[in-house]
């Protein structure tokens, strides 16, 4: 193999490991609560997309550090999701086929951040980057890797490894669980069904503003990317099964390669019209999706 | 569900075919009522799918847009007339939307709102991608307006033109819901299980639903384009979906009246905010929130159960009267 060949495939390789793992947890963040909440959130690429124009904010306008004003996004973050369930998730708790009223409230507060963010951030900036956390250059081979991008890929990565663990062994994740199988027999055993809601509410929405804040430590992005993330989160949701992580880490990690090696001949755009497909293929044939939960 | 009375209709279709020559001297005005119209006709065709039927077609303002440029196609490059070119592009429209509908036709809830909104987004790239109809993101500009016998339908002309349709629409929207078609629509809504068990086709009667459905986007869709004098994939893109949906679900889904008041009240916004467009995105997304948590009826619908409530309410303590005699 020539320089030239191995500096394309690893440059593939890389690019598809980091999207990937970014598409996987940003996924994972929407199947958590799509699966126990039964809210599908339609605004989850608004979540990504304030997450990282908030930390640009930090950092941009503030001076702060590109760690300092991650830690203080996904605190802020927190807080904001803690602020939507009190005021807007919990109202639906109990209605019968809530996912559509859910789905129509998401895609409300779509409208509200894409009308907040167009006169806002749309008027100041084309495109936003933020510094690197770590600096240097590893090289592998003739391939040159940013420390930085490694750092990224190895956090996306820890915290999937770290979620999947705390569904499958935590008491949180066994109970969280159990409401996903069956919420009255849960309540009946004594979890606290409304509070393993708010949790995972929680838990999923400061899941997606860590992914929008890693993506924007590895790649500088615009105001279109909250669009093509809304997309593929809820393709790679439903193609790997509402409610399975595994099935998010799958799909997320095939998307990731998808994307990385169709952007090499076509455009990005092509790739989003094959989730699509994909998409609407298993929707029209099998819509519990490829893995069980 | 109480029927509209016959009396009420014909009074609103009066008032709605005058209106247009009373707003005539004020051309923002008109054109205003115009827009409204339009937007009228769409959310009837919407209230039928999603009042009665019980599913939420977020590919409508695509499927409005498949008529859209069918007609700008069909009149500039083809030189058809405007009155062949309608029929021609709506029934384009209704024939792809059943095409794009068939798919999702085992689908409910969510998974076919979900499905309408692949569709819908597959729609608007076509749009963006297939700049020999459509002219890409650009759009069409300078549109004629409709021939009509050797000159040109425009003002006062074409907006009663389209108050007629709108009438018309509502009128046969009314007579759908009134109909045994229309009592098996609402049967689907409200359990396609059981709906099913009695006998009932639902499988054809959504692809007839589909059908009508896709009609009224048509005709809104080629009525839009002769009206604004300009086509983008922007004018049919899902915030177009959903804020038709926000007129039905607003005023009231599932009744005739809804959908109006809704129109009525939401549809003039736009145009009022004029520069600030964002802020039409927030105030819509805002009333999306609080319909769907606080008035799942619609303004006409917490009216009908309010009034339902005082009337049950005077019956009730008539009887304790009596039982205490």
């Amino acid at each position: 193999m020539t320089d030239a060949q191995i500096l394309i495939l690893m440059s593939t390789l890389s690019t598809g490991l980091i999207l990937g793992a970014i598409f996987a947890l940003v996924a994972a963040g929407v199947t958590i609560v799509y699966g126990c909440v039964w809210l599908p959130n339609a605004s989850n690429g608004q979540f990504f997309l304030l997450a990282s124009l908030a930390a640009w904010t930090f950092t941009a306008s503030f001076g702060w550090t590109s760690a300092a004003a991650a830690v203080g996004v996904l605190v802020l973050g927190t807080a904001l999701a803690y602020l939507l369930e009190w005021t807007l998730i919990r109202r639906l708790y109990d209605t019968p086929n809530r996912n559509v009223a859910y789905f129509v409230v998401t895609l409300g507060l779509t409208q509200i951040m894409t009308g907040i963010f167009s006169l806002t951030y749309a008027k100041w900036s084309d495109q936003f980057t933020l510094p690197p956390i770590v600096e240097g250059i590893t090289m592998f081979g003739p391939f040159p890797m940013p420390n930085n991008r490694l750092f990224v890929m190895g956090v996306s990565l820890l915290v999937l490894v770290l979620l999947f663990v705390l569904l499958r062994y935590h008491p949180y994740g066994r109970a969280l669980r159990a409401v996903f199988q069956n919420r009255e027999a849960a309540a009946l055993r004594g979890v606290n069904v409304r509070a393993i809601y708010r949790l995972s509410f929680v838990l999923g929405s400061v899941i997606i503003f860590l992914g929008g804040i890693l993506f924007a430590l590895a790649y500088s992005y615009d105001l279109t990317v909250a669009w093509t993330m809304s997309i593929t989160a809820f393709a790679i949701m439903i193609i790997g099964g509402p409610g399975s992580v595994v099935g998010a880490l799958v799909i997320g990690m095939t998307f990731g390669f998808t994307q990385a090696i169709v952007s090499i001949f076509a455009s990005p755009t092509a790739a989003t019209f094959s989730y699509l497909g994909a998409m609407l293929l298993i929707l029209l044939f099998r819509p519990s999706g490829l893995f069980k939960r | 569900m109480k029927p509209v009375s016959d009396r009420a209709l014909w009074i609103f279709a009066a008032a709605a075919l005058a209106l247009p020559l009373i707003a005539d001297g004020n051309k923002f005005l008109a054109f205003v009522l115009g827009m409204t119209y339009i937007s009228l006709l769409w959310a009837t065709g919407m209230n039928l799918m999603y009042g009665y039927v019980g599913l939420m077609p977020l590919m409508f303002a695509g499927v409005a847009g498949i008529a859209g440029y069918a007609v700008v196609h069909l009149t500039r490059e083809l030189g058809w007339s405007f009155w062949v070119a309608m029929p021609v592009a709506t029934l384009m429209a209704a024939i792809a939307g059943v095409a794009l509908g068939l798919p999702s036709l085992r689908l409910k809830g969510f998974y076919f709102t979900l499905c309408s909104l692949v569709i819908q987004t597959v729609l608007t790239l076509a749009f963006i991608f297939f700049p020999t109809y459509t002219n890409g993101d650009t759009g069409i500009n300078q549109i004629a307006p409709p021939d009509w016998f050797g000159g040109r339908l425009s003002g006062l002309g074409l907006e009663l033109m389209i108050a007629l349709f709108t009438v018309a629409g509502i009128l046969i929207c009314a007579w759908i819901a009134r109909s045994p078609l229309g009592q098996r629509f609402v049967a689907i809504r409200e359990d396609d299980i059981l709906a099913e068990a009695i006998g009932i086709r639902v499988v054809r009667c959504k692809i007839i639903a589909f059908f009508i459905v896709s009609l009224y986007a048509g005709v809104g869709g080629c009525f839009y384009s002769v009206y604004i004098g300009f086509v983008s994939p922007r004018a049919f893109d899902v915030l177009v979906s959903m804020n038709i949906w926000l007129f039905v679900a607003f005023g009231g889904r599932g009744t005739i009246a809804g959908p109006i008041i809704g129109t009525a009240i939401l549809a003039p916004i736009p145009f009022l905010l004029q520069d600030l467009q964002a802020f039409k995105d927030i105030l819509s997304g805002v009333l999306i929130i609080v319909v769907t948590l606080l008035m799942p009826g619609g303004i006409y619908g917490a009216w009908l159960a309010r009034r339902r409530r005082v009337q049950q309410a005077g019956v009730d303590s008539a009887r304790v009267q009596e039982s205490r005699v």
